[in-house]
């Protein structure tokens, strides 16, 4: 096990080294592809290995203890981030990287951090074991997508010096840091981890070096760097009050003291990572990366580190005033970020307020605690990788044939780029579409939230209530655009010719990833997730939720036989017509005639609701208000004894 | 095993209710306009015509989508009915209508794509509340399912008075009555021609039809649920709403979409969310 | 034995050239005096639900496309009523110079109801000749 993990961890290492020194896309795709197919094929050979799904200790291969090796690598970080602040003339985020190397050196240096066994460095349960899946096979099939979608990105726009050598190695060096952080039990460590993400998110966002693209990266580098700081001031919390720095120990029951206190800062630095509002605004920017980069780091993984974190910590902070205040900072992001996101126009942008909002979901969970919400939780986690991976990578697709991010001309999709088309309807219904997982985890946090006693539950029903529904409005106004089609016999020319196969298989697996998981739900319920969820809560085996299998096989019989409905109408002769306009019909380019001889271009536009939703006003709203309950959450934990 | 059947009954039984209650809705709206009006069968009229008449379309993926709304409203009832959980029911429920919209919108043309965008803002406007609706009933009767909720000791009516008034609003909606029928445009204030059905002929309108029998019929269920005493009371309470939807109909006109969904959201904030907030708080 | 069709006569209304004195006459049809959703006659207003073309006044250089188009997109069976002096030859307005004649110029008529303006009597009467054909069209194609 010990051996496997290191090197998952290492051999991306090894492998992002190696690609920063190869400029040829000859070389450098069978790299990527042997790569990726071994990071694949261990994290399934860890999984397998894992065996009976008790979590387990260990360490360094060999006994190798780290030592120094984790102070170094932290002065490297933190030299790196002083020099490119001070060359960018950017003063926060080296402020903040110095201050908490200094906290580093301090307790290092005045003898106060604990010994910490080198035996427990490592802990793999099956959260882990689903986290290492994610990474180690969405992520590589993101990374091998890139392949494809960087040579049409650098062609589409031949202004962007190109540095893909750089762009693959932080691909993989950010595999390497997920891989770390998620199996992680020693505190110090994880946080290393956890600064390489960092690190890797903000050059990747700044990888166009443009004015606009720095200011980005720079705002997503601060805002998490204040998370890491948080983070190491827990450390410094834990270490001089003679507490262990092993996560397990820390989650083993609720906490209270002045252990609630550093658990408040490390929900504090998850809460960042997550990027939930007052954070979100650095989601949002890091939206201008290429399209890869956004799937791999700010949807289907990193920000999943920050809820992997918190759900971590569910046992030691639900049911105390710290688990509600951080529960209701992910609720308060979910309803807000959704209302924003009605009237959000970007298509790349809608997606990360919908991430946002997922994340918000989780945090929520966490936040309540209880078998059935981390339940929920890890459900969100695993389709959310699948799905918002898979249209992350579609919009890419797309925006590099169309050469728009706009949803508005995504009109007649489905004539021009069929097959895409159909792996961004299966995407998207992954996302909101009933029988698929997401919904059905909200279906099961709207049920346990039913049995929250107070005030509190009524108000997590109606955000529940309320987001659900915007969720639906901008989802199905995006597939509205997508499923338009023109008339019979005058189908826009297909322009899919030119779609990598790397594409292809990327998405064409993630997409079969998502319908084959919802086929599974139930055995990977009771095997996987169910017997997790208690355990966390130190609970006796029994059902989670009672999903009738009836249910399921209704619904997904009905899901499967639309697609079929759709080959069967496919092939029929239908009488056609074009579409009733008045009597004035358009053309095949949708002019029709106008008044006094003129023409008139037909142009179809989404509602996005103006003058009843305010989404700038929304987003400083939802900013301000979750800004003062995670005062309150940080607040409390510090005071609360 | 009589679950199922239950389910299956309303599968096959809920269009002849759904029907006979458009039929009485046309003979009541006219007499409230002094005429004298159709025959009672007259919507199995209209249904068994639009079968038989030739089905143009406009592109291929209309007929699967609304083969899907018509069977997943159908699904709905079977899944309620047979045991499952009300609230995810509520879910599938969305997702039916969800499939109408994506129909029309699929077909490039204004009317129907401004009907679909329509019918879009009012699904946003009535979702909110018909989830809110299952979770209040679940939470009063500690039940999840149909047969649950009617065998409980609970009489949700009386300690859901908000949702109640609420669900005399939202109903209006999901009824496609004025002054909310800002989508379909039903009877002949056109200003959107037929909104979402513009494009649907033949076979398409007649599958549309049969949904929207369904969905009355659901309508009733939901009724049902509410006024748990037992099934004829329910239908009996529903009746009388509906009367009231059709006077209300025939007495205002349709209001712009910001009024909809802005009424609609402080209908279901004030009165249902009101009402799940004080049940929270006194609650066990 | 009544089939559907006969039962449930969907119309479009379509206004040419016409003086609108017909038009408060098919307007009127639909009044408690006349009152024609007795017999299931809806007044649609959209081409694709209808089954009967009912036009008033006549055709002139600017509406041949339109009649020609709202016809075209009315799914088989279907029927056209000319309904008027105008709609079934031009009326007075003939000879004008923008005219081109009687709705049968542009699409095939079943039924022609005369009068200027046509008595709502006489256009159910039409609306009801119209069904007949329809009835006859219904078996050729079936």
């Amino acid at each position: 096990m010990s051996s496997l993990v290191a090197f998952l961890i290492a051999f991306p290492l090894l492998l992002g080294a190696v690609l920063l020194l190869v400029t040829r896309a000859s070389i450098r795709n069978p790299l990527v592809l042997l790569g990726g197919a071994s990071i694949i094929v261990a994290s399934i050979v860890t999984v397998v290995t894992f065996g009976n799904g008790d979590g387990i200790f260990f360490g360094l291969p060999n006994g190798i203890e780290p030592g120094y090796a984790l102070l170094a690598a932290e002065i490297a970080m933190t030299s790196f981030i002083v020099v490119i602040g001070l060359a960018n003339r950017r003063f926060l985020a080296p402020a903040m990287a110095l201050v908490q190397l200094g906290i580093a050196l301090w307790l290092e240096l005045t003898g106060r951090m604990p010994e910490i066994d080198a035996q427990r460095l490592f802990y793999f349960d099956r959260l882990s074991m689903i986290m290492v899946l994610i990474i180690g096979i969405i992520g590589t099939l993101i990374c091998i997508n890139a392949l494809g979608y960087m040579r049409d990105y650098h062609r589409a726009s031949p202004m962007i010096k190109g540095r893909r050598n750089v762009f693959f190695s932080l691909l993989f060096v950010f595999l390497a840091g997920m891989f770390g952080l998620v199996t992680s039990n020693s505190l110090p460590m994880m946080l290393l981890f956890w600064e390489i993400t960092t690190l890797c998110s903000f050059l990747l966002i700044g990888y166009t070096r443009t004015n606009e693209t720095i200011g980005y990266a720079f705002k997503a580098l601060n805002m998490n760097l204040l998370g890491g700081l948080a983070f190491g001031i827990a450390i410094a919390i834990l270490a001089t009050n003679g507490q262990s720095l092993e996560l397990s120990e820390l989650t083993k029951g609720t906490a209270s003291g002045v252990l609630l206190g550093a658990v408040a800062l490390l929900c504090l630095a998850g809460i960042t990572k997550s990027a939930q509002m007052p954070f979100s605004s650095w989601l949002l920017g890091a939206m201008y990366a290429p399209s890869p980069t956004s799937a791999l780091l700010h949807s289907s993984t990193m920000v999943k580190a920050g809820v992997f974190l918190l759900l971590r910590l569910s046992p030691a902070i639900a049911t105390t005033p710290v688990g509600y205040l951080v529960a209701f900072v992910g609720l308060g992001t979910f309803l807000f970020v959704s209302l924003v996101a009605v009237t959000e126009q970007n298509t790349k942008k809608v997606l990360a307020y919908s991430t946002i909002g997922s994340l918000g979901l989780v945090v929520g969970c966490a936040g309540v605690g209880g078998p059935e919400l981390m339940w929920v939780g890890v459900m969100i986690i695993i389709f959310h990788a699948l799905a918002k991976g898979l249209l992350f990578l579609v919009v890419g697709t797309i925006e590099n044939r169309l050469y728009t991010k706009d949803m508005e001309n995504f009109d007649t999709l489905l004539s021009r780029l069929p097959r895409v088309s159909v792996l961004a309807l299966v995407g998207m219904a992954g996302m909101f579409i009933a029988p698929f997982g997401i919904v059905i985890a909200k279906w099961a946090a709207i049920r346990a939230f039913l049995n929250v006693p107070g005030g509190q539950g009524a108000v997590m029903i109606l955000i529940m209530a309320f987001g659900s529904s915007l969720t639906i409005f901008y989802w199905g106004k995006l597939l509205i655009k997508v499923l338009s089609m023109k008339n019979i016999g005058e189908y826009e020319r297909s322009i899919e010719g030119r779609v990598t196969r790397y594409e292809w298989f990327t998405e064409s697996a993630l997409a079969i990833g998502v319908l084959a998981f919802t086929a599974l739900i139930m055995p990977i319920s009771d095997k996987v997730i169910s017997p997790w969820a208690l355990g966390a809560f130190n609970q006796a085996p029994r059902t989670l939720l009672n999903i009738e299998p009836a249910m399921l096989v209704v619904l997904l019989a009905a899901v499967l036989f639309l697609p079929l409905l759709a080959i069967w109408a496919s092939h029929r002769s239908y009488d056609t017509s074009d579409f009733y306009s008045s009597g004035r019909n358009t053309n095949a380019q949708h002019v029709m005639g106008a008044a006094l001889g003129g023409t008139r271009t037909v142009s179809l536009r989404s509602y996005y609701l103006d003058g009843v939703i305010n989404g700038s006003l929304i987003f400083r709203l939802g900013t301000a208000t979750c800004a003062g309950v995670l005062i309150a959450m940080v607040v409390t934990g510090m005071v609360v004894r | 095993m009589f679950a199922w059947i239950a389910g299956i009954l309303f599968v096959v039984l809920a269009p002849i209710f759904g029907g006979l209650l458009v039929g009485f809705d046309r003979i009541i709206s006219a007499r409230m306009q002094g005429r004298v009006g159709p025959p009672l069968l007259q919507p199995f009229y209209d249904f068994g015509k639009l079968l038989q008449k030739q089905a143009r379309q406009v592109n291929p993926v209309v007929e699967p989508l609304i083969l899907g709304h018509v069977a997943f409203m159908a699904i709905t009832g079977l899944l309620l009915l047979s045991g499952t959980d009300i609230i995810f029911c509520a879910f599938v429920f969305a997702l039916s209508a969800l499939f109408l919209v994506l129909a029309a919108g699929s077909v490039n043309s204004p009317f129907s794509n401004a009907g679909a965008e329509r019918e879009l803002i009012v699904m946003l406007a009535s979702e909110p509340f018909f989830i809110l609706m299952m979770a209040a009933v679940c939470k009063v009767t500690g039940q999840s399912s149909f047969a649950g909720v009617m065998a409980s000791s609970h009489l949700v009516a009386l300690e859901l008075p908000g949702v109640v008034l609420a669900f005399l609003m939202v109903a209006t909606i999901k009824l496609r009555k004025s002054p909310f029928d800002i989508s379909t445009s039903h009877h002949p204030h056109q200003e959107l021609v037929s909104g979402l059905t513009t494009d649907m002929s033949g076979r398409m309108l007649a599958y549309v039809e049969l949904a929207h029998w369904y969905e009355s019929a659901l309508l009733a269920t939901f009724v049902v649920l509410l006024f748990n005493w037992s099934i004829a009371l329910g239908v009996v309470v529903f009746l009388v709403a509906y009367f009231l939807e059709i006077l209300v109909d025939n007495s205002t006109s349709r209001i712009k979409w910001q009024l909809v969904l802005r009424s609609t959201w402080i209908a279901t904030l004030l009165f249902s969310g009101g009402n799940v907030l004080v049940l929270f708080l006194v609650a066990r | 034995m009544m089939s559907n069709f006969s039962r449930s006569p969907w119309i479009l209304h379509y206004d040419g050239s016409s003086c609108n004195g017909c038009d408060i006459e098919v307007l009127a049809c639909l009044t408690p005096l006349y009152d024609v959703e007795r017999f299931g006659v809806l007044n649609t207003g959209n081409p694709k639900h209808a089954d009967i073309l009912l036009v008033t006044g006549s055709v002139n250089e600017r509406n041949i496309e339109i009649i020609q188009n709202l016809y075209r997109q009315m799914p088989d069976p279907k029927v056209v009523v000319a309904v008027g002096a105008c709609a079934c030859s031009g009326g007075i307005f003939a000879r004008a110079y923008n005219i081109q004649g009687g709705i049968d110029k542009v699409v095939p008529v079943d039924v022609y109801v005369p009068g200027c303006a046509a008595r709502p009597e006489s256009i159910i009467d039409g609306v009801v000749q119209g069904i007949a054909a329809l009835e006859e069209k219904r078996k050729k194609t079936a």
